[in-house]
């Protein structure tokens, strides 16, 4: 079997490939340009390259793992044609008044956010579901149908459908879907808010159904661009599209609910990482992925990825299990500049285009790529390999004009920019980690993207973080994270109000169980599957609070027809999380969750390039590190063995990466290649 | 000032309050903290100046709080290794404490035994005792009604906790153990600061750490002054109202602004006399943040990258005179702050709208509203008091922007409780929660719309209550040409033959089956609404935000069908700008006519006459002449005033009664 992970970002779509017949565990990876806006066009590129390289047999079974941002873009560039939202009369501005609060209150001239949907495509119907799931008012079929046809009539392409208390009964939002689409025919989209995440909370599960409606269009043309593709070039191939919540679906259920997929992309990242944990054997890590405009991080904990319920996309709250992602801010691209008297580093970023001034691209102003390379961290000859020249000059003047303002020349100036830059890091990741109760010292740096290397050093440094891991190929992790994706599902249950034993609840969590091996198998035949777990977890507090908890539910946490368990785990999850418990307090259930994990064949035990020699520099040069030049060795990764260490000040080389080992840190490679950082 | 260690500071600094509010929230045990976020922590200099403060969870406000009142008082020579202090008293404070539910924490952090940094944090206790559940009430008249108050005393005294001082606080809260829980939460946020600003001494050294405290203040300084400088010199008033609690019980509220360069000077002198209401609170004679906010929050709007401290604050000056709702003296009733730091918000947008060569922004809702129900709980069948929601109303228009709908900026932090969640666990049911059309006050910039609820008891007997409402009387003002805002208003049981318009609620009784529908002011508009652009009146046409005979007569905008008749329009504007006159600032018919009979500066003088007599007479005197002087509806002169006031005298020591007698 051959398994190609796809991830398409901004500048570069990574491909990476994988056979499990050939009896070792070796990848394959390559870069191409992206092509936006015609997205389809670089994954042709890029597969077809990878299969030009290590061939493949018409009747080989070939499994295809895609990580897309069309949606996402859709939604950040709201470039999708109206739809229209039917919601509960009497709560006509639901996605205007949002949750009331504003992003920036101190500042005179914020807004919230404009509503995907204007006003005059947000309809109501006279229809009213009460907190038990019971009719206040029934729904008036013909009021629907009517709606409808305004809706249409008034531009709408497609349409949401959101009914209050519809996460306790679906009926009225199903009959009223099934007479839109008898109204409007059957291939008119009608997106309804239960089916997808049925949560309580009005306002956050009518924007599931929006978003998932918005972005339809888009992706089914999409995703049918890229399936009449495969099915000439590669007719076995089945096509698997990763989703928010680290794992992947089948290409029709995306179709379907394309709404999954909004955060994919650096969900698939932390996915890869959570592998590398896996086999690791747990603990605390980090992730930090560093592109050329933005960091974003990720605590793992124990082989879990952390679920969050409350992520955002683009303008928009996404509250529905996914990974969960923070935003620090700075990438390669962070534009340097003097603020007064006071040196900045971002938010303004130079992009993909023009980009850093060294990349030749007509960039100008100094970004924090061109210190990279001032300070000696990249070999301007050596840059993805050779293929790409620095301009070193450009760099230099780039920072001239700081340089000159500073009275400081440009190699100092560039230094202070980076040691700016992770100073900016460290105050978003510090809060990250103390919301979640950790210490950098007890985590693990994982790095990847193309300057992850070089400043996920830099931050360990500055933050006491003692251990930094660089997996084989950093600069095409997201990629990767498609050879070792699941197919995983989350299905929920509001059992908030209700009053609920643990027979019932056993009942309720087996029911979420079989639906979710039903969704298992729309996405592929039983036998492909080499494992399937099941995760059950409850949404708790303690009664009168405001705030929940996620309790994992032990198999025997329901046994015996009592909720002893499952109330003591949630104690000691308020223990280890809030530093106190109250066993005395009642608790209550709010929600009840599944979460199914489907694997397939997946490469195992990477074996990183060794070879029997010891380690070697290929030579040497000045760095600006620390606030002084050292000389530092420079190695070729791919001739370090599994014995050899490198002591800081160094910098190590791989094709797609450089890596930059800061004094007192010193590397090794494990078993799996990956390349470990210790500091003293 | 080192451009990169102010820089690498300024991070630092920024994380490791950040760290320390985050662990704050997490730790916190009562959900008034952890909803609301009414909590915080910063670091402060030895001296007294916050030079970092969080800005992604807790509460803004008091950015900049000075302490050094309250260590001059304490004196920092009683602060050791291990110390930590508690206080909730505003009045020993001077102001640190705005309002006795804040409990305050005031921790010395120490470098290889010299004082470095205080670290300052409190929360908004939910039972302080008193005499309500919550221990607020508008209704209060004197501190002692609002429960416990105590002067700074060490809770850990060299690292031992101090158990006497924990006790006074546990023995008098309604709520013991959650209360201790949250200042644990304190404790651990104060122990994380320690930590990593010594961490920070150990990678920088202690010198570089002391001086970039300086450093970043000096940045936020210079960028708030360049923001001052860009004000044009002057000097600028403005008055506005607080509604009291009786009927026409309107406390004056009044600023001069002078501009001068790059300083700022806000004198409050002719502001009224502290309330017999929970209204006041305290400044001392520090600049306090608490009155500056619209200052800060535009600094910050136009330089948004400004550090967060005290440095923001070092431009401006504060003066309010001693006895007034802003700098009240004991014994103060302070609980319900909030109605007249509002106040004062507005009223210093009024001066830098008259300052600023365009002005920036119509007066918002001006009121923050929290609707509570105590009511059964459905499913336990006892007793309990729930927060529904925050109610505002929608902002003023702003200078190229239209107002925020349903919400003023002012008060933007604080978030809803879905509908969904509020009918599970409560037995209210929300019928509607809406915008309002046709109450986007016009304007070039008209104004955010109003929010009406529409809530129905389907329980058992129920008690709803609502603090800081406001703008029942006046309306939110428009500017320069923007209409005045609208009024908020509430009904009980609309449509039903009981129907009844009952004003502010201070508590309603809902048998089962009834509806209260309480529609929130809206803030005023900006800019003359001829001038708005024809296709945005069209576009609040479409959205059915605004009706047609609106967009007639207030913008000159005639539509027909679904776009504009172009000259129809034309010739309307041009009729209705001949018809026009544009003033400053438009009050409305209500706040006109009261103006008619009290103009600002008598209204000063009245205050400062009541100010200049002995506490004990002010509040009955001021009531005594308002009364009087209001209801003869002709204009007041300071003449009428002087001779009301011996009126007053002559009737509050009972001679007029002998005059009658005779």
């Amino acid at each position: 079997m051959l398994r190609i992970g796809i991830d398409i970002g901004g500048t570069f779509t990574d491909v990476i490939a994988w056979r499990s017949n050939d009896g070792n565990s070796r990848t394959m990876s390559l870069k191409v340009p992206s092509t936006p806006p015609n997205y389809a066009d670089g994954f042709r590129n890029g597969v077809d390259q990878m299969l030009d390289s290590i061939g493949f047999h018409d009747d080989e079974e070939i499994t295809v793992v895609h990580g897309t941002t069309v949606s996402t873009n859709t939604v950040i560039e709201r470039s999708a044609p109206p739809i229209a939202l039917l919601t509960t009369a009497g709560f006509r501005d639901i996605l205007n008044l949002q949750r009331l609060r504003l992003k920036q209150p101190t500042d005179f001239f914020n807004q919230r956010t404009v509503p995907l949907v204007p006003r005059n495509l947000v309809f109501e119907i006279e229809e009213r579901l009460m907190s038990d799931g019971t009719a206040r008012r029934p729904l008036d079929l013909e009021e629907v149908r009517a709606v409808a046809r305004k809706a249409r009539d008034g531009g709408a392409t497609g349409i949401a459908i959101a009914f209050y208390h519809s996460y306790r009964n679906p009926s009225h939002e199903l009959a009223a879907r099934e007479a839109a689409r008898e109204e409007l025919g059957g291939d008119f989209e009608v997106s309804i808010s239960s089916e997808i995440w049925p949560q309580i909370g009005e306002y956050e599960r009518a924007i599931v159904a929006v978003l998932n409606a918005f972005v339809k269009p888009k992706m089914q043309t999409y995703i049918a661009d890229i399936e009449h593709y495969l099915s000439k070039r590669l007719p076995k191939a089945r096509l698997f599209i990763t989703r928010s919540n680290g794992g992947a679906m089948a290409a029709s259920e995306a179709r379907q609910f394309p709404v999954q997929t909004l955060l994919s992309g650096p969900a698939s990242g932390v996915s890869a990482a959570l592998s590398v944990s896996e086999r690791l054997n747990g603990g605390q890590y980090l992730t930090f992925d560093m592109g050329g405009t933005s960091t974003d991080v990720s605590l793992i904990r124990d082989s879990r990825a952390t679920i969050s319920s409350s992520a955002e996309v683009g303008d928009f709250p996404l509250s529905m299990p996914v990974t969960e992602i923070e935003a620090i801010g700075a990438g390669g691209g962070s534009i340097v500049s003097l603020d007064g008297r006071v040196l900045r580093v971002g938010p303004r970023s130079a992009g993909a285009r023009p980009g850093p001034a060294c990349f030749g691209h007509g960039g100008t102003e100094p970004t924090v790529s061109d210190a990279y390379l001032l300070c000696g961290y990249l070999d301007p000859d050596y840059f993805l390999g050779g293929k790409m020249k620095l301009d070193v000059a450009a760099a230099e003047g780039a920072f001239s004009g700081l340089s000159a303002a500073m009275g400081q020349d440009g190699v100092r100036c560039a230094e202070a920019a980076l040691t700016v830059a992770t100073s900016n890091m460290v105050a978003r990741v510090l809060p990250y980690l103390a919301r979640h109760g950790a210490d950098p010292e007890d985590v693990t740096l994982v790095v990847y993207g193309g300057a992850g290397s070089l400043h996920g050093p830099l931050l360990a440094a500055e933050m006491g973080i003692r251990r930094v891991l660089i997996p084989p190929t950093p600069s095409v992790f997201c990629a990767s994270g498609g050879l070792v994706a699941k197919l995983i599902h989350d299905l929920a249950m509001t059992v908030q109000g209700l009053d609920i034993d643990a027979n019932t609840l056993a009942a309720r969590f087996g029911e979420l169980e079989a639906e979710a091996r039903r969704w298992l198998l729309q996405q592929i035949e039983a036998h492909q599957l080499v494992s399937v777990d099941i995760d059950r977890y409850a949404e708790m507090r303690y009664r009168g609070q405001s705030f929940q908890l996620q309790v994992t539910v032990g198999a025997d946490d329901l046994s015996g027809g009592s909720l002893k368990g499952l109330v003591d785990a949630f104690h000691d999850e308020h223990q280890r999380l809030y530093t106190h418990s109250d066993r005395e307090a009642e608790v209550e259930l709010l929600q009840i969750r599944v979460r199914i994990s489907g694997s397939l064949a997946a490469p195992g035990i990477e074996q990183g390039g060794r070879a029997d020699q010891a380690a070697v520099a290929k030579g040497s040069r000045p760095i600006q590190i620390g606030g002084q030049s050292l000389e530092a060795a420079v190695y070729d990764r791919s001739v370090l063995t599994e014995e050899a260490t490198v002591a800081g000040p160094a910098i190590i080389e791989q094709v797609d990466t450089t890596i930059l080992i800061p004094p007192k840190f010193t590397a090794s490679v494990n078993g799996f290649g990956d390349l470990i950082l210790i500091r003293e | 000032m080192d451009p990169v260690r102010t820089a690498i500071m300024n991070n630092r600094f920024t994380a490791i309050v950040e760290e320390a509010s985050t662990v704050l929230h997490r730790t916190a045990h009562t959900t008034f903290v952890k909803l609301v976020q009414d909590y915080q922590c910063a670091l402060a200099t030895p001296e007294g100046d916050i030079f970092a403060y969080p800005s992604q969870s807790g509460v803004t406000v008091f950015i900049g709080l000075p302490l050094q009142e309250t260590l001059n008082r304490i004196g920092r020579e009683n602060f050791a290794s291990g110390d930590c202090y508690i206080t909730n008293d505003p009045f020993f404070t001077d102001g640190l404490v705005t309002h006795m539910m804040d409990v305050t924490l005031i921790y010395p952090i120490f470098r290889e035994g010299e004082l470095i940094a205080f670290g300052w944090s409190f929360v908004h206790a939910s039972d302080i005792g008193g005499a309500v559940p919550g221990s607020i009430s508008p209704t209060f008249t004197e501190s002692f009604q609002e429960g416990l108050r105590v002067r700074p005393i060490k809770l850990f005294d060299r690292g031992r906790l101090n158990p006497d001082a924990k006790n006074i606080f546990l023995d008098n809260s309604r709520i013991p153990d959650e209360m201790w829980g949250d200042f644990q939460a304190m404790l651990s946020a104060m122990k994380s600061m320690d930590k990593r600003l010594n961490q920070l001494c150990d990678r920088y050294g202690t010198a570089a750490v002391k001086e970039g405290m300086n450093e970043v203040i000096a940045f936020a300084e210079l960028k708030a002054r360049q923001v001052i400088a860009g004000i044009p010199d002057g000097t600028y008033s403005f008055s506005d109202y607080l509604e009291g609690i009786e009927e026409n019980q309107h406390a004056h509220i009044t600023a001069t602004m002078t501009v001068k360069g790059e300083e700022i000077d806000l004198d409050f002198t002719g502001t009224d006399p502290q309330v017999a209401a929970a209204y006041n609170f305290i400044i001392g004679e520090r600049t306090h943040p608490y009155v500056t906010q619209a200052l800060t929050y535009y600094i910050m709007s136009v330089e948004p990258g400004v550090p967060k401290n005290a440095g923001l604050l070092r431009p401006i000056r504060t003066k309010a005179p001693r006895g007034t709702v802003i700098n009240a003296e004991y014994p103060a009733a302070m609980g319900s702050r909030v109605a007249a730091g509002t106040r004062v918000f507005d009223v210093i947008l009024g001066c830098l709208n008259q300052a600023l060569p365009d002005g920036v922004m119509a007066a918002g809702a001006g009121m923050v509203g929290i609707i509570v129900a105590n009511a059964r709980d459905p499913q336990t069948g006892r007793q309990r008091v729930s927060v529904l929601n925050p109610i505002i109303g929608g902002g003023g228009g702003r200078i190229g922007k239209d107002g925020i709908d349903g919400v003023d900026g002012r008060s933007g932090a604080l978030k809803s409780i879905p509908t969904e969640v509020l009918e599970v666990e409560t037995v209210m049911h929300m019928r509607r929660c809406h915008l309002v059309a046709d109450t986007q006050s016009p304007g070039r910039w008209r104004g955010g719309a109003a929010l009406v609820m529409e809530i129905e008891n389907t329980g058992l007997e129920a008690t709803m209550t609502v603090r800081g409402m406001n703008r029942f009387k006046f309306r939110p003002w428009g500017f320069k040409g923007g209409f005045p805002g609208k009024l908020g208003e509430v009904i009980t049981n609309p449509g039903r033959a009981d129907e009844r318009s009952i004003g502010k609620i201070r508590v309603l009784q809902m048998a089962r089956g009834d509806v209260v529908r309480i529609v929130s002011p809206a803030g005023g508009g900006f800019g003359n609404p001829l001038e708005r652009d024809p296709e945005l009146v069209l576009n609040d046409v479409r959205m059915d935000l605004l009706s047609q005979t609106v967009a007639r007569e207030s913008y000159g905008v005639v539509i027909d069908g679904n776009s504009i008749d172009k000259d129809r329009t034309a010739e309307l504007r041009a009729e209705l700008i001949a018809k026009m006159t544009v003033g400053k600032f438009a009050y409305g018919p209500e706040r006109d006519a009261y103006n008619g009979i009290w103009t600002p500066e008598v209204r000063s003088f009245l205050a400062q006459q009541i100010l200049a007599m002995p506490r004990p007479m002010r509040q009955r005197t001021i009531e005594f002449v308002r009364e009087t002087l209001t209801v003869k509806g002709e204009r007041v002169t300071e003449s009428d005033v002087s001779r009301a006031l011996e009126a007053a005298n002559d009737f509050l020591e009972g001679r007029s009664y002998g005059v009658a007698a005779e």
